[in-house]
Order: C-alpha cells, then sequence, then structure tokens
C-alpha cells in the first residue's frame, strides 16, 4: 500500500492564515498508478493547483457534509499516454478535497463565461465561493 | 516532464495497466468508470452524475456517480444487488445499472439527464457490477 502524500495549501477556513496539508490518499494515488496511468500523471496538475489556487469552493457535494473545489491552471497536462500538451484556455482543473482535505477527484472542467478560472454554472453546483485568488 | 512527485512511493508497484473497469473511491464515495486512458473534461449531469469527455476528442468515455453511501441507505445493499452473485444470503456484488437507475430517480426527468444516463448505462463493457465489500467509505 502506497503512503499518504501532503502537499502545502491555503486553508479554505482560515485563507490569509498558514497554509495546511491536502493529501493525497495512497489509496487513490496507487489505483491511479496502476490502472489509470494518464489521471496518475496529471496528479501533477493537481499539486500545481493545490500550490496555486485561483479560486475555493465550498459545499460541493449534495450528500456529503463539506468538502471543497481548488481550481486553477496548470500549464500543460497529459491529454493521453506519452501526450504532453498546453492546458487549454477554455477549461479550468478542478481538484476536489473531502472534509479531511484528502484529495479524491481532478479533472478538467469547462470554464464559466465570465469567470474562466471558475468551473461553469458553478453557482448552482456548489454552496458558495470562499476564497479567490487577487494575483 | 520532471519526476513525478509520487514516482519513489510507486516504485515496486509494478507495471502500470489501464483496466477499463468501475471501482469504488473510498475517500470520494463515489464510483469512477472510464473506458478510456485519456483525460477527461467533466460534464456534470447532477448532483449525482457526471460523465466524462475525452480531452482528445471530447467523446464521452466513462463517469461518475456520486452519493454512493446516500444511495445505499435509500435503496439498502438488496436493492442494488445483482442476484446471480448472492451467496449464503449476503450482497457479493451490486449493480452499477442498478445504482444509476436509483440515481436517476432522484430527480425530474429532462431529455439531458435522460440521455446522459443512458449513455452511462451503455458504456461499452462487459464489467457492469462492483464487489459491495469495496462499497465502505473513508
Amino acid at each position: 500500500m502506497a503512503a499518504d502524500f501532503a502537499c502545502k495549501t491555503i486553508d479554505p477556513n482560515n485563507p490569509t492564515g498558514p497554509k495546511i496539508d491536502a493529501i493525497f490518499p495512497g489509496v487513490y494515488t496507487l489505483r491511479l498508478y496502476k490502472y489509470s496511468p494518464v489521471d496518475y500523471e496529471n496528479l501533477r496538475a493537481a499539486k500545481h493547483v493545490l500550490e496555486n489556487p485561483k479560486r475555493i469552493f465550498f459545499g460541493v457535494r449534495v450528500f456529503n457534509q463539506g468538502g471543497w473545489c481548488y481550481t486553477g491552471r496548470p500549464p500543460e497536462w497529459y491529454i493521453k499516454e506519452r501526450a504532453v500538451v498546453p492546458f487549454p484556455k477554455e477549461r479550468v482543473f478542478a481538484v476536489y478535497l473531502n472534509p479531511n482535505m484528502q484529495v479524491y477527484e481532478c479533472r478538467a472542467e469547462y470554464a464559466d463565461a465570465v469567470d474562466p478560472l471558475c468551473p461553469v454554472n458553478w453557482p448552482n453546483r456548489y454552496r458558495g465561493l470562499t476564497w479567490k485568488s487577487t494575483s | 516532464m520532471e519526476k513525478h512527485f509520487l514516482a519513489d512511493m510507486m516504485a515496486g508497484e509494478g507495471k502500470p495497466e489501464f483496466r477499463a473497469e468501475p471501482w469504488y473511491n473510498p475517500c470520494g464515495d463515489c464510483i469512477v468508470y472510464k473506458i478510456a486512458d485519456e483525460a477527461v473534461v467533466a460534464d456534470r449531469i447532477d448532483e449525482l452524475l457526471t460523465v466524462y469527455h475525452s480531452a482528445v476528442d471530447d467523446r464521452p468515455i466513462g463517469f461518475q456517480i456520486k452519493g454512493v453511501k446516500a444511495i445505499i441507505r435509500k435503496l439498502g445493499l438488496e436493492g442494488l444487488a445483482v442476484a446471480s452473485h448472492q451467496e449464503a444470503g449476503a450482497v457479493k456484488r451490486i449493480s452499477i445499472a442498478a445504482l444509476l437507475l436509483a440515481a436517476y430517480e432522484e430527480r425530474e426527468p429532462t431529455l439531458a439527464r435522460r440521455r446522459a444516463y443512458a449513455f452511462a448505462m451503455e458504456c461499452p463493457e462487459k464489467k457492469h457490477t462492483i464487489p459491495a465489500d469495496d462499497l465502505q467509505p473513508a
């Protein structure tokens, strides 16, 4: 069993305070490594987004309390085996974390037309935006 | 591309090989099913179903069912069981189609939802069940 991996990210409950750990659970990363190689490679993009978030949303699931969605734009990503391309302008990369700050989903989303650093239709999908980058 | 940040942790885990089969992600309480080893762009259909489109050519290549624990709580494992796989009274495997039907019934039917759920049910793979023992949230 692979061990968990932690990287530092903005605390969604205290965005101006010290950074906290976001966890890539071993059970998740090992599954991707063994059986979903492209998704495994794109954990790099997820780590980039957690370390350089542009938006953080709360209330991301209806049937599961809590949880967060961090979005941002990695410079590049894998679209298939051995094919690395620049991350497209009309997409945004989203990393979903459960209330224990464990990563459970990393993927591109169609970007919002007004704010392309948000996933499309975000006001109807999440309970709200908790933090927004000013840079 | 520089060395993967998890490369040392994965040393000794064998050669990666894409597997097109549904699996339960306990950290997200969701079932993920991808039929191609390509990056995805998510198309959220409703609170329970997200369809994955290929980042290569935008064709649908999989889906995610969310809130699995809530669906099971509502219907019970027996309501999702594949009868032929029940052994000694215990549910051994549950049906992905039954989960999808339960999720579909949660909201008003619309053309977009019907199309998305139909795609998910027709995902061209033979493996349409998942071991009940796998469904343990983190």
